[in-house]
């Protein structure tokens, strides 16, 4: 640990003193040059972040205008009043923990325990396994959301017994309020456990053969060797692998609005917060509203995306050098 | 050297331990719950509404699959819509323009900030990484309400262009492209093309740009599998206009359209949507997908530990 830590101060001593070096001889040209190539990616950086946040933002400070009043105006933080007294607006998010209850914990045990055994196996055995995991990983998004329409038909479906076992004959009755947070787990860890389990052996996979070795000559066992040496090595990775996710699971659309496309009306519209903020802006048609509820999920993930960034110590400078030094 | 003996002496491949048994049938059982589904599917869209119906197709279904039934199962499909129908065809033709013009656009972007955050020194470099980043992490649906308040707000709603540029902002692909020039291009060779007299924007091309292969096809490879999967953008900002829709939320409107899930609209349509129309129209909506993933597959394996960031 002490080590990691000197590691990174002379490391961080290096790169201050070649960056002081730089600064001092830094050119007009390389900043006009470096604009100059940043200048397609800044107009998209504009367009797809920074306008609609900004423009998101005044809206949302807006009056949301009425048939008696079409007016619109400045109307304070009155459209954030009316999103977080929205009868709704706190049952989605209890709606979202439901499935963070459930799906987080059986997807990391997932990602982690198959990732450790993958990488204990080895040759074409480990890489076909680890092509098989991924597979259903191709198959995002509505596809993977067709595919679930037959895996939870009471009648077609492989696992049909599951759905008799609970006494569910019709899709409304497969598709309840109570188990939707099963149903979102199953499709979520289905669509991402593979893609998940790639990057933590990418963790895995850096870690230096020596000290594998040295856990062996100690008389580690395999599981030892998982549990005492790869897994604390590999904790950046798992917690990345768990934030992603909490940040994923507060932006969840697509599987509560298609669920309830084909549940007959048995599951609620405005199931998730990102399908009321949908309500506020195609159903109400209040702008404000639907730019509030944005600018309050845009906040909540915003903070999870600077924990990751920030601490996760995936990400930075120092460690792309790192790599390239690897290399 | 020692790794491989040493690795294989304590998982025991020399003999079958009760561990590495163990090991095998966890492995193997998850790669068949996995597998099962995937060939029950693919067997769906080879099956009849009746064949399910009767319950005499097999296990998994696979004893009712038939070519013919395919092709009546494409006459439904492309069935569907006003007129003679012919909305899937368009909805496909609709995801290939925004994919890879979304694709194309990014990467023109991409390569030469990548390079730029990589290689070169200048004020805000820190903060617009860090603002690259944070975009890359957080999920992009949370962006979409405000997107489609902007695109509203210039008109556009229902047309194409708006969703190919929106597609085209994808920082994820960014810092793929920093990665690479960090890890490939040494910053030696920056300087030496500094002394030779090139300005930064030419050694981009005449150095950088021959050395990229590898990132082009990550980042066009990335890029153009998010655009295709898409659903949130396409849904909030081309919903209104049944011609332009992508094939993603026209799969949603063919489910809305099946006799399983709305009788009535069903029962106002020529065609018949059951569960094997839809596999169908599914599997042949990820055709694209595995073209590009079996295009790009040797520089996915390569660049394994770059892609590797990002789920």
């Amino acid at each position: 640990m002490s080590q990691t830590i000197e590691m990174s101060q002379t490391e961080a001593i290096v790169t201050a003193g070649r960056s002081r070096a730089r600064r001092a001889g830094r050119s007009r040209a390389e900043t006009f040059g470096a604009w100059v190539l940043l200048t397609p990616y800044s107009i998209l950086f504009l367009v797809g972040a920074a306008i609609p946040i900004g423009y998101a933002l005044v809206i949302s400070l807006q009056k949301a205008p009425t048939l008696v009043n079409p007016e619109s105006g400045f109307g304070g933080l009155q459209s954030f009043v009316t999103v977080v007294n929205d009868y709704r607006f706190w049952s989605t998010f209890v709606n979202i923990f439901t499935v963070l209850i459930v799906w987080l914990p059986i997807m990391l045990i997932g990602i982690v325990g198959l990732a450790l055994l993958i990488h204990a196996s080895r040759g074409r055995f480990a890489a076909s396994m680890r092509f098989i995991y991924y597979i259903p990983g191709a198959l995002a998004g509505i596809a993977n959301f067709v595919l679930w329409v037959y895996l939870i038909d009471p009648v077609q479906s492989p696992i049909a017994f599951l759905w008799q076992a609970i006494g569910a004959d019709t899709y409304k009755e497969v598709i309840t309020p109570g188990n939707m947070p099963f149903i979102i787990t199953g499709m979520l860890f289905f669509q991402g456990v593979g893609t998940w389990i790639v990057v933590v052996n990418g963790g895995l996979n850096g870690i230096s053969d020596d000290v594998l070795d040295a856990a062996m000559i100690d008389g580690a066992n395999a599981w030892q060797v998982a549990w005492q040496v790869k897994l604390p090595l590999i904790a950046p990775w798992v917690g990345y692998a768990a934030l992603m996710n909490v940040a994923y699971g507060f932006q969840l659309f697509l599987e509560p609005y298609l669920l309830r496309q084909i549940s007959s009306g048995s599951v609620v519209n405005e199931w998730a917060p990102t399908q009321l903020a949908y309500a506020f802006a195609f159903t109400n048609r209040n702008f404000p509203a639907a730019a509030a509820m944005s600018i309050i999920l845009l906040l909540i993930t915003l903070a999870i995306g600077m924990i990751i960034v920030t601490r996760s110590g995936l990400f930075g400078d120092e460690r792309a050098e790192r790599k390239g030094r690897r290399k | 050297m020692s790794r491989s003996g040493l690795e294989h002496a304590a998982v025991g491949s020399r003999r079958i331990s009760a561990g590495r048994l163990a090991r095998i049938i966890v492995m193997v059982a998850v790669a068949v719950a996995f597998v099962i589904p995937i060939v029950g599917f693919i067997a769906l869209a080879f099956r009849s509404q009746s064949g399910l119906e009767s319950g005499h197709d097999g296990f998994l279904g696979l004893a009712g699959m038939s070519w013919d039934n395919a092709v009546y199962s494409w006459s439904q499909i492309t069935g569907f819509g006003p007129g003679d129908g012919g909305l899937f065809q368009r909805w496909m033709l609709n995801s290939v323009i925004v994919s890879v013009g979304g694709a194309a656009l990014a990467l023109i972007a991409a390569l030469p900030a990548g390079y730029a955050f990589a290689r070169l020194r200048f004020r805000f470099r820190k903060t617009f990484l860090f603002a690259t980043l944070l975009a890359m992490v957080m999920p992009n649906t949370v962006l979409v309400i405000p997107i489609f308040l902007e695109v509203n707000a210039l008109g556009a709603i229902g047309q194409l262009w708006p969703v190919a540029v929106i597609m085209a902002f994808f920082p994820f692909g960014v810092y793929l492209a920093y990665i690479h020039f960090m890890t490939t291009m040494p910053h030696e060779l920056v300087e030496a093309a500094r002394i030779d007299g090139l300005g930064e924007v030419k050694t981009f091309f005449l150095i950088g740009l021959p050395l990229s292969k590898q990132a082009i096809a990550l980042v066009a490879f990335f890029s153009f599998v998010a655009n295709w999967t898409n659903f949130f953008l396409p849904l909030a900002l081309l919903t209104s206009n049944q011609q332009n829709k992508t094939i993603s939320i026209g799969i949603q409107e063919l489910i809305g359209a099946s006799p399983l899930f709305n009788a009535t609209v069903a029962a106002g349509l020529d065609v018949k949507l059951y569960l094997p129309q839809l596999a169908l129209a599914t599997v042949i909506s990820m055709v694209p997908l595995l073209a590009m993933f079996l295009g790009a597959q040797r520089f996915l394996i390569r660049g394994q530990t770059v892609g590797a960031l990002k789920g």
